[in-house]
């Protein structure tokens, strides 16, 4: 009598190890911490607006300016896509460091062009 | 004083409606405009336009055409089918064959009835303020319905997946794949207070045959021109109201 018992016992055992291993596999991406990204810092500044408001607000900022300036004709130059590489001079070491951790793709870059 | 019934009700009548408009006592909202030192705008009042002399056009001259392609990075495929034009040289021949060829320049109208605008389901076609018919590529879904509506032919749509050109213009974006474009009027450079790059090429090439202006200004040379010379648009019948006008057709 005592065998079949001690096999469920050893199955329940296997089993639970079995899960505690599946939750950790699981729980692995929030237990560790991926490096935040390290955008290049501007070479001048400042922004055209305050930097912490444009890191949280830069693509509503940038889709308000796009109806403007495409419907309305109202075309800022200090404000507008190419006046960005004045400061950040390279996409690949700003835009696209933190659209890549964010794993975000916007497609501003399909049509338009950032200056070298 | 006794008043009657009505007078009572048109009393309270007109006062209601006083208090509804009298806040704001804008009918109409004035349009916006920016007034920033660096910005360029569309200003409302202007109508741009086109005066085409097809006397002073000749077959062998592209400069136009180049100029265009080199200022708005529009790609050459060698597709028939599927290229892209802003600006097409057309022949028109008489078919009694009274008349010799003449030469001249179709590109997009920039209608004041544009029916490109009226059939576009995103509304991505528009018309700005200063007259300009424009394309919203953000919102254009290339259904290509307004390349069916435009007698002129004058809309096409980006088949392929372009890369910018090496030397490309970075004021104007490189084409998405799927979305519709077509002649802007060079819409950045006359935000800046400089004409198309058509109408300069042809100036450069001592042509002189495209002129450019605001149809609402009566100094300009275009509105005193089109008074002065006799002039067509083309499908004028269409009732499209075209800002490019032709002369010597």
């Amino acid at each position: 009598m005592k065998s079949p018992t001690s096999l469920a016992g050893r199955l329940s055992r296997t089993s639970f190890l079995i899960l505690v291993l599946f939750v950790a596999w699981i729980a692995t991406p929030f237990s560790v911490q991926a490096d935040p990204p390290q955008p290049e810092k501007a070479v001048r500044g400042p922004c055209v607006r305050d930097a912490e408001w444009m890191r949280r607000n830069h693509m509503d900022f940038l889709k308000h300016k796009r109806e403007e300036t495409v419907r309305e004709g109202i075309a800022v130059k200090s404000e507008s896509f190419l006046s960005c590489a004045g400061c950040h001079t390279s996409r690949e070491r700003f835009c696209d460091r933190c659209h890549a951790y964010a794993a975000v793709s916007p497609n501003c870059f399909e049509c338009h062009q950032y200056p070298k | 004083m006794t008043m009657d019934r009505r007078t009572v009700l048109g009393l309270g009548g007109a006062i209601a409606a006083g208090v509804a408009l009298a806040p704001g006592l804008h009918l109409f909202a004035a349009p916006a405009n920016s007034t920033s030192p660096d910005s360029g705008s569309a200003q409302p009042g202007k109508r741009w336009g086109m005066l085409i002399d097809t006397t002073r056009c000749s077959s062998d001259c592209t400069a136009c055409l180049s100029a265009c392609r080199t200022e708005n990075n529009v790609p050459l495929y060698g597709d028939p089918d599927r290229d892209i034009h802003w600006i097409r040289k057309v022949e028109l021949r008489d078919q009694n064959r009274r008349q010799l060829p003449v030469n001249l320049p179709v590109l997009c109208n920039h209608c004041e009835n544009p029916p490109c605008v009226h059939v576009c389901p995103t509304a991505a076609s528009f018309v700005r303020h200063d007259g300009l018919v424009l394309i919203d590529k953000h919102r254009c879904i290339g259904c290509r319905y307004c390349i069916i509506a435009c007698p002129y032919k004058a809309r096409s749509l980006v088949f392929y997946k372009t890369k910018p050109p090496r030397d490309a213009n970075p004021n104007v974006p490189i084409r998405a794949a799927g979305v519709v474009e077509k002649c802007t009027f060079c819409a950045h450079r006359l935000d800046e207070g400089k004409m198309p790059a058509c109408v300069e090429a042809c100036a450069k090439a001592d042509k002189n045959a495209m002129i450019f202006g605001d149809l609402n200004d009566p100094n300009s040379e275009i509105h005193q021109r089109l008074l002065k010379e006799k002039t067509q648009t083309i499908r004028a019948d269409l009732g499209l109201k075209p800002h490019v006008h032709y002369k010597g057709i």
